[in-house]
């Protein structure tokens, strides 16, 4: 089952990078065929992952004390569901937006996301700790990853945003600010997407609060402090884009900051230790 | 198959030849030609160009000079003189190249397309097409779109108003529904109002020193006239605002944009400035959400469009050659027993 799962995740690994690629080539050629070979190979690559993450479970719950948990305690189970999540988000959003030419942008944070857990996390499953066998476990870290992967596609929303924008300023706009959605569209489907994910980021954390308020000994460590940091970013990017009407680089700054906050929440937690540690496995 | 070309462009002849061809119908010069006993024939008649193309058996077809005598009775004017005649393989290529806009006044220009089918269906209606032209222009149909989709000869805008439109959908998108703000009512400004109308701006504000010229304007396109004095206020509505009055000094100021970006909500604003001296102060730039191009911004964005598009003819021009060639090879074949197939996606077998 071990070698099920690794199998179909480098196959999906490989399938991202090649979309992420394809993606490439459909900004910088205007080749509608590119678009659609993304298309497939997204799709594809999502069933493998699917495949693998099924695998995943099924071995996780093959320690009995498991059953019912999701493995998502350890970096391997953090990093392929968030880049099934975003991957996931994309193919949605890009599937209603129309707006493919975005997968140069998003699509390569799914292949890094699934690259770090194929090529540096350990995808062994071990028994988990007695403390994080909780019903929690199972929504806690599954809103909060689901909630990154659409902030990180309105990452790859923001910075075509700001390409955009500079091809306009420069007034030799190239071939890119013609194929890239226009700065209206880009503009509305960054704030869609982080007003849509926010409320999400915040559900997740009050849920952790009520978790850690149940778990006896628990103290607020890093995590909790950069995760709050990313939500009041984002809240006041929230505020300044529909509440005081402000539009354009400024809050396209802050949203990239938000998403800056939220990478230092996950990856940085680990450098700074504390019970949320991943590389600690939960211990 | 002997093909016989006729032509009359921009390159080669003068307009008043043109013109005169231009003014009669194709439908009368395919059915003078069919009376008189031409059974194929197909005529392609634009502003910059007329074009007959005939075909038969060698022995069919008529000698130019019939055709040319014929022409110069329909246009009631000598012609024949500004001709350009081209028989088989030449005249092969020369539609080809036709269709593909390498002989267009603008390079990759795609509405020659569209007029040879015109032109080709005219003559298809009036049962003058024969298996060879059919296959001859629906090949050169071919040969245009793979010309323009594989090289860059009709990348780019080529006009001033082409590239502020395509400018301002990379603003906005869709610019249905957007509203534009004329300030001055002279012939520039009433041919940017066309532009916008055309590309679908829901609503049109004109202003105008003379509010009575201002009024005409905006009557023209069902768009609404305001007092010059009112302009600044029209500004926190309006998404595109266009600039051509023959004011001395600047008349849109940085301090009256950054009023009306107050009441906009961050929406963009895109100041097209057509005056000469300039309307718009250039420090609005700067401005977040607020674009300013000058004409000279777009003179040189369609200027390095049409250098890209030059740059791409030697290409275009190989891929117009090889499909001359394979079309000569497939009319050869028609006379043996052999006939070849041509098929668009492959080379012939």
């Amino acid at each position: 089952m071990l070698l099920t799962q690794v199998f179909l995740n480098w196959g999906a690994f490989f399938l991202y990078v090649a979309a992420a690629l394809t993606a490439g080539h459909y900004l910088f050629t205007k080749d509608l065929r590119a678009s659609r070979i993304m298309h497939v190979l997204l799709g594809i690559g999502l069933c493998l992952h699917l495949g693998a993450w099924g695998a995943r479970v099924a071995l996780f719950w093959s320690v009995p004390e498991n059953r019912f948990f999701l493995p998502v305690s350890s970096f391997h189970g953090a990093l392929s569901y968030m880049a099934l999540a975003l991957a996931a988000v994309f193919y949605v959003v890009e599937g209603q937006a129309r707006l493919g030419v975005l997968g140069a942008f998003v699509l390569p944070w799914a292949a890094a996301s699934l690259g770090a857990a194929v090529l540096f996390a350990n995808p062994e499953t071990a028994a988990l700790a007695p403390k994080l066998r909780s019903y929690w476990l199972n929504i806690h870290p599954m809103v909060l990853m689901s909630a990154y992967a659409a902030f990180a596609n309105a990452f790859g929303v923001g910075v075509a945003l700001l390409i955009q924008e500079r091809q306009i300023k420069s007034r030799k706009p190239t071939e890119l600010c013609y194929r890239l959605p226009s700065l209206d569209e880009l503009d509305s489907l960054n704030g869609r997407v982080i007003a849509w994910a926010s409320p999400v980021l915040v559900i997740g954390m009050v849920m952790g609060a009520l978790w850690s308020h149940a778990a006896p000994d628990y103290r607020a460590g890093p995590k909790e402090i950069l995760s709050l940091c990313s939500a009041a970013v984002y809240a006041a990017f929230l505020w300044l884009r529909y509440g005081a009407g402000r539009r354009g680089r400024t809050t396209v700054y802050i949203s990239l900051l938000g998403f800056a906050c939220l990478l230092a929440t996950f990856f940085g937690a680990e450098l700074l230790r504390g019970s949320h540690s991943y590389m600690g496995g939960g211990q | 198959m002997k093909l016989l070309t006729l032509s009359w462009t921009h390159k080669t002849s003068a307009a008043p030849a043109r013109e005169a061809l231009a003014a009669v119908p194709v439908e009368k010069v395919l059915a003078e030609l069919h009376d008189r006993g031409c059974s194929e024939a197909v005529a392609v008649s634009t502003c910059n160009r007329f074009e007959l193309y005939a075909a038969g058996r060698p022995d069919m077809v008529k000698p130019p000079e019939w055709f040319l005598e014929i022409l110069s009775g329909l246009a009631g004017a000598e012609v024949a003189s500004e001709a350009e005649v081209r028989e088989d393989h030449q005249a092969v290529l020369h539609l080809f190249s036709v269709a593909s806009g390498l002989d267009s006044l603008v390079v990759g220009e795609t509405e020659i397309l569209g007029q040879i089918k015109t032109g080709y269906e005219a003559a298809k209606s009036l049962g003058m097409t024969d298996k060879r032209l059919n296959v001859l222009f629906q090949r050169a149909l071919y040969v245009g779109k793979k010309v323009r989709s594989e090289t860059s000869v009709a990348v780019g805008a080529s006009s001033v108003p082409s590239v502020a439109v395509q400018l301002a959908e990379s603003i906005f998108g869709c610019l249905e529904g957007k509203s534009a703000l004329i300030l001055g009512a002279g012939a520039m400004a009433e041919l940017a109002a066309k532009h916008l109308v055309a590309r679908g701006v829901g609503k049109l504000v004109v202003a105008n020193r003379t509010w009575e010229r201002a009024y005409a304007l905006a009557a023209r396109f069902q768009g609404e006239s305001v007092r010059w004095e009112e302009f600044p206020e029209q500004l926190a509505q309006a998404d595109v605002v266009i600039a051509s009055t023959g004011a001395p000094q600047a008349v849109v100021t940085r301090a009256m944009v950054e009023a009306a970006a107050a009441k906009r909500a961050g929406r963009s604003i895109f100041f097209i400035d057509i005056a000469m001296p300039r309307d718009v102060e250039e420090s609005v730039h700067q401005l977040d959400g607020v674009f300013l191009y000058r004409l000279e911004d777009f003179e040189s964005i369609v200027a390095k469009n049409l250098a890209n598009r030059a740059e791409s003819v030697a290409a275009a021009r190989s891929i117009v050659e090889a499909k001359a060639e394979e079309f000569d090879r497939w009319a050869k074949s028609l006379s043996t027993e052999k006939e070849l197939s041509l098929r668009h996606s492959s080379r012939p077998r």
